[in-house]
């Protein structure tokens, strides 16, 4: 009895001065966050990063004490590389975790597909895919924590112009991203009284792109645009250099991961820009420095802006949950009347259609070096 | 003329690619009435199979290539004891349906081993270019044409002038009367899986290169490869060749010719009609059941 109270008081005691010492860990029931990305499949790719920094963001959020008091814990589904995998994934955190919040795949064909499903559940979600139409059919209840595609092919056009490239050509993937981008880069390129000269799609399997290039270069182009995801936007300047084309390349932000990067030489990168969503680089130095730091130290990889715009993403929500709690409707008002949200990669300023992020940045290898260089940021009117 | 050359060189070494991918179909299909599915995964885990040599465990090219192609030896064996062997005696559409899980597994494992970021694997022929008629044209893809060349001279060598190669052919032809005339039957069915995935690494040796080494990669050239076999015929070696090269050169001139936006429906519309007026291919007999 004696050696039961003194092992109690020694427990009660002990427990009592750890949670003295300790930092601010979180402790209590945990606020279940639902993740619904690509961690399987050809969109892995950039699913991996989102998972990366999500974990990332959930030790750092609890390091510093939780959600006042409580741990965060993101539970992730993998939505694979189909719109209905992707559709089911939400469709089952809704239903078994039953979450106050959201994080949706960046690739608008699958957003596109799960948007009525998100309307229909209420829960405010954040999504990284480009696609316009995606923020049409949000209702409300979806923030877009990466540039649209028409932003983006703002940038692209306007940086067209700095090149002093009069007839420009499109290489873009064929899904709604692609065509989306395409269709925004022609229309703008058009109005500016430089008409594109061609516009040459290929297909997500698509390993070959010598014809759609051939074709471009027939017909004149003197600047390449192209909207492409990370593998074949980095295949694509190859083949590009191999088939002797001389004319510059301004790319989507695809071509500039790091998982892109590392698959090209220097030669590959000459005479290509990139427009992106900002430069991820721990020159830039305070919190960007650290983050990148400790991404690659945790990971042993380069962090992307894709991946950053998650951790960010993750920081908004939890400064949400701390301000008005874990109730849906609140957390969605909160996310909204957000504009000028000081994260890492970007100032997030949340118009009334949900799109978070209002610039791009234009940025280029160093000549003979694969080291990156910001060249200017575009914000377009 | 200059672009002309130029697509029908990248044509060509597209569809050899597709050609040897059709090659490995064929064989284990003649051989023990399998559709493997898993074919275009056989191609991938060869293309990181030169992953693994080359670059993680940076062997010299002549000795990684030579060390890829015989784990592709062994992983066709394994394949054989693993999948095959156990499930022999199940109806075939259990057997197809195993092919199609264990591609599913074979990719996934190769995710979780070498992670979702694809490589860059190195050519013997890295940045060397030619000019032709002023079109500049990439070594490795005459040295890809050249080298499926050389591997269909091997195998019909193989095939038609060892006795290895007749006794397969023997049981590609009837099973049973194989078995009564001696043949160690089972040793042959293991030699075409075996002969069908070193067929596989040497696509994917040569594929690494050109698309990069990814874990995805397989997908796209099952379904090509599968297209160039129902357009050459099943089970016929010349018909592989044929529809591989009839593919491959199908997406790349439909792609500048016709549309860029429809190039995959010439290859499959081609397939499609095949199947509906021609089933047995170019060169493919009609349609009979094995002995």
């Amino acid at each position: 009895m004696l050696t039961t109270r003194r092992t109690l008081l020694s427990l009660t005691l002990g427990t009592a001065v750890g949670a003295a010492l300790r930092p601010a860990f979180a402790a209590g029931e945990p606020i279940a966050i639902g993740a619904a990305i690509p961690t399987t499949g050809p969109l892995s790719l950039s699913g991996k990063q989102y998972f990366n920094t999500l974990t990332m963001a959930e030790e750092d959020i609890n390091k510093a004490g939780g959600i006042n008091g409580r741990p965060i814990k993101f539970v992730f589904e993998d939505a694979g590389a189909s719109n209905s995998t992707a559709v089911s994934a939400f469709v089952k955190l809704v239903q078994e975790t039953k979450p106050p919040f959201v994080f949706l795949s960046s690739y608008s064909t699958q957003n596109l597909a799960t948007a009525p499903e998100v309307t229909k559940a209420k829960i405010p979600v954040m999504y990284a895919g480009g696609a316009d139409a995606v923020a049409d059919s949000s209702g409300g209840w979806m923030f877009r924590i990466r540039p649209t595609d028409s932003l983006a092919a703002r940038g692209m056009a306007q940086f067209v112009r700095t090149l002093k490239a009069t007839k420009p050509g499109i290489m873009y993937i064929q899904n709604d991203f692609g065509q989306g981008g395409a269709q925004a880069a022609a229309k703008l390129l058009e109005a500016n009284g430089m008409a594109p000269v061609g516009s040459e799609a290929y297909g997500q399997n698509d390993k070959d792109f010598s014809a759609q290039l051939l074709r471009l270069r027939q017909k004149g182009a003197d600047v390449i645009l192209t909207f492409v995801y990370p593998a074949d936007g980095a295949l694509l300047l190859r083949q590009i250099k191999a088939l002797g084309l001389k004319m510059p390349v301004v790319a989507s932000s695809g071509s500039f991961l790091p998982a892109s990067v590392q698959l090209l030489s220097p030669s590959d990168l000459d005479n290509v820009w990139g427009v992106i969503d900002t430069f991820v680089d721990p020159s830039v130095g305070g919190r960007m420095a650290d983050f990148t730091t400790r991404y690659k130290a945790k990971f042993g990889q380069d962090g992307d802006a894709y991946g950053l715009a998650y951790y960010d993403g993750a920081l908004i929500l939890a400064e949400g949950l701390k301000t008005v709690g874990t109730d849906p409707e609140k957390l969605r008002s909160f996310i909204a009347s957000q504009k000028s949200w000081d994260g890492i990669g970007q100032t997030y300023s949340f118009d009334d259609k949900g799109n978070g992020v209002p610039g791009v940045v234009v940025v280029k290898a160093k000549p003979g070096t694969k080291t990156l260089e910001l060249v200017e940021r575009i914000r377009p009117a | 003329m200059a672009d002309l050359i130029q697509l029908l060189t990248n044509g060509l070494a597209l569809g050899s690619v597709y050609a040897l991918a059709a090659i490995g179909f064929v064989i284990v299909y003649s051989a023990t009435g399998v559709v493997n599915f898993a074919a275009g995964q056989f191609v991938m885990v060869g293309t990181f199979a030169g992953v693994a040599m080359l670059l993680n465990a940076e062997l010299p090219m002549p000795v990684g290539y030579t060390a890829a192609l015989v784990v592709m030896a062994l992983f066709g064996a394994l394949f054989y004891l693993v999948v095959y062997l156990p499930l022999r005696r199940s109806p075939i559409v259990t057997v197809i349906i195993g092919t199609v899980a264990i591609g599913i597994t074979l990719q996934n494992t190769a995710l979780l081993t070498f992670g979702s970021w694809p490589f860059r694997l190195p050519s013997p022929f890295e940045g060397m270019m030619v000019e032709v008629a002023g079109a500049v044209i990439s070594v490795h893809a005459l040295a890809v044409v050249a080298a499926t060349a050389v591997m269909i001279l091997l195998l019909w060598l193989l095939l038609h002038r060892t006795a290895v190669g007749i006794a397969m052919r023997a049981v590609a032809q009837d099973v049973k009367a194989a078995r009564l005339m001696g043949l160690r039957v089972q040793w042959l069915l293991a030699f075409s899986w075996i002969l069908g995935a070193v067929l596989a690494g040497v696509a994917g040796l040569m594929l690494g290169p050109m698309w990069f080494a990814d874990v995805n990669m397989g997908d796209p050239i099952a379904l090509k490869a599968f297209a160039a076999t129902v357009i050459g015929g099943f089970g016929s070696l010349p018909g592989a060749i044929a529809g591989g090269f009839f593919v491959g050169l199908a997406e790349v001139l439909g792609a500048s010719y016709i549309s860029s936006a429809y190039k995959d429906l010439i290859a499959f519309g081609v397939m499609i009609l095949f199947l509906l007026v021609r089933p047995q291919g170019i060169f493919g007999e009609p349609i009979q059941d094995r002995g």
